[in-house]
């Protein structure tokens, strides 16, 4: 009855992968798209955090310190509960790093304060003894990129339909709206005011200067990002 | 001669297998001869070894020999030919019980007994939340501020210091129960921490009205100060503005306001475990330490606050 397939082996090779495949596809994709979904809290990223996970990038932290808490008790009872795949919805690329020379940064907003993070990063052994993390002083004086994050904000929500504008439920039952400014200037004004709020938290005086004169230094959008990496 | 000539390749055969065996265990004169395991390894494949090689002679063999009869199935490929035998009635009990292992399997089997990876976790924290409990239940004062100790280094002394001394301005100096600053604010802010530990309890009104800035910093160093009685006026403006809620000493009255004379292990506890914002910073919540945890670090705060 099959001979005619016997007589074709490439065709054959063919019909058995596609058999194959379809079992594989069956089992695999509807759990992928479940669990790529975003889950209850996962908000897109604001203009400002946009423009941190760029320093963040940019500066190589994931060579360093993973984002990915896996399901182990030790690992839970230092970093809080185990990452989720639908936590990352809005990564493109995720960070989840294969690296921890430093520790595991997914939750780091649970157990860190902006406050923390400002005096940190200029001079972590200040505050951890022994700490072999290197000092990070040029983010304080160099100005962020905005540009760059608006338009990867405008990319994602273009191509990826990351829903901006549109209300995001949140954990405690309530919704929230992540803006996506409509163009470039008032993508600087919104970043701004981002940036106010993140620098009013912390305690450094010439940081608080610099945004009251409408500057932005790097550290402020890192700040940002990390402040809501929970 | 035929035959002899396949037990004689089946011998060197053996000899080689063998040969290359003693080389790769050999090798290593740890290994050979000082271990019973590595013994049986060998001797195990001298058994696999000769049971292969025989059992090739005796197929060769019967192939060299064999007239098979029968008839012959109709298909065949490029003139190589089957026959319709009967089913081995062992093959067929494997089959036919395959079909049935699938369907229990499909069913049950995997259904019941299937492997999560988050179900390993939950029960490796069921286990080692029991172990926890039950090794410490009843822990005594140094253990648990030991216990408090290790905690404290791990999770507060980034913000707070090694020394708690709020690595200049971090955070809040435990080694005192509050700092000038921290009063100051209070007063002039109020405060909604939920201190009281309460849940109808109401956070601190502003205060300032009718105070100076002076008079403010006056009663919050005699706070600060472990209600210092050489600051007469400090004690004076703490009786008639701030006792009737936090009583005469500073002690507190339950459901009203909190100690600022002391820390205890229940205050520090509920800071601990719902955060905190006043006038030096934020404070996280620390959600994942289990009851013990909290408490034996609070003792401990509660200890190095009082100088112990
Ligand atoms: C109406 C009652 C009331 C009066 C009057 C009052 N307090 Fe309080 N106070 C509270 C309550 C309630 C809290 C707990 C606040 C919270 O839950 O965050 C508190 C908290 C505090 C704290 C602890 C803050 C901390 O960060 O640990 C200090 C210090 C304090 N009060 C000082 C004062 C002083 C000084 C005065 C007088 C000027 C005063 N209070 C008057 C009710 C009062
Ligand atoms: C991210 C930094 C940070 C970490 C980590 C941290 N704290 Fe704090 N803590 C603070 C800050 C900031 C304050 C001061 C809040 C304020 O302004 O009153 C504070 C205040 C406190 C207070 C209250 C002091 C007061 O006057 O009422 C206690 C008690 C305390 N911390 C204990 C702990 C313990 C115990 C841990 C570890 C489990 C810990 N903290 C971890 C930042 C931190």
């Amino acid at each position: 009855m099959f001979h005619w397939l016997e007589k074709h082996p490439f065709l054959f090779a063919v019909g058995v992968f596609v058999v194959i495949a379809f079992a594989g596809l069956v089992e695999v994709l509807p759990n992928f798209a479940q669990a790529s979904q975003p889950i209850i809290g996962t908000k897109p990223y604001t203009i400002l955090e946009y423009a941190g996970r760029q320093v963040y990038i940019h500066q190589d932290c994931n060579a360093c310190h993973s984002q990915l808490i896996r399901p182990f008790k030790s690992s839970t009872e230092r970093y809080g509960h185990y990452s989720l795949s639908g936590e990352y919805a809005y990564d493109r690329p995720f960070l989840w790093g294969s690296e921890r020379t430093g520790p595991d940064l997914h939750r780091v907003a649970d157990y860190r304060t902006i406050d923390w993070n400002e005096k940190h990063m200029i001079n972590p052994e200040a505050l951890v003894p022994g700490s072999i993390m290197p000092k990070y002083p040029w983010l304080y004086k160099d100005p962020t990129d905005i540009n760059t994050a608006y338009a990867t904000q405008v990319a994602a929500a273009e191509f990826f339909h990351v829903p901006y504008n549109v209300p995001i439920p949140l954990k405690n039952g309530k919704t929230t709206i992540i803006p996506l400014a409509p163009n470039l200037a008032a993508a600087h004004a919104m970043a701004l005011k981002e940036a106010k709020a993140i620098v009013d938290q912390g305690s450094d005086k010439t940081l608080q200067e610099d945004v009251a004169h409408g500057k932005i230094p790097q550290i402020v959008a890192l700040l940002a990002y990390l402040n809501q990496l929970k | 001669m035929k035959i002899n000539k396949l037990y004689v390749s089946a011998i060197v055969m053996i000899l080689l297998m063998l040969g290359f065996t003693y080389i790769a265990v050999g090798m290593d004169s740890k290994s050979a001869g000082g271990d019973i395991v590595n013994d049986l390894a060998i001797l195990g494949a001298i058994v696999i070894f000769s049971a292969t090689i025989i059992v090739a002679i005796k197929y060769v063999r019967q192939m060299q020999t064999d007239k098979a009869t029968g008839k012959l199935a109709e298909d065949n490929w490029d003139g190589i030919g089957e026959y319709e035998n009967e089913l081995p009635i062992g093959w067929s009990i494997i089959f036919l019980g395959t079909i049935v292992w699938a369907f229990w399997y499909m069913l049950f089997g995997y259904p019941v007994n299937a492997y999560s990876q988050i179900g390993e976790y939950n029960k490796d924290v069921k286990i080692s939340n029991a172990k926890f409990e039950k090794k410490y239940t009843n822990l005594t004062k140094t253990q648990l501020t030991n216990m408090g100790e290790s905690i404290f280094i791990v999770d507060c002394a980034a913000c707070h210091g090694l020394a708690a001394d709020g690595l200049n301005g971090t955070a809040a100096n435990l080694n005192k129960r509050i700092q000038v600053k921290s009063v100051e604010y209070v007063i002039e802010h109020g405060s909604d921490n939920h201190l009281s530990a309460h849940e109808l309890a109401t956070g601190m009104p502003v205060m300032s009205a009718g105070l100076t800035k002076k008079q403010i910093h006056t009663v919050a160093e005699y706070v600060s100060n472990g209600f210092d009685k050489s600051n007469k006026a400090g004690a004076k403006i703490f009786a008639s503005t701030c006792a009737s809620c936090h009583g005469a000493d500073g002690y507190g009255t339950p459901y009203v306001a909190p100690n600022i004379h002391t820390f205890t292990p229940t205050l520090v506890a509920h800071i601990v475990g719902h955060g905190k914002h006043g006038g030096i910073g934020v404070m996280p919540a620390f959600k994942n330490l289990n009851p013990v945890q909290l408490k034996a670090v609070a003792t401990y705060v509660t200890a190095i606050s009082k100088g112990e």
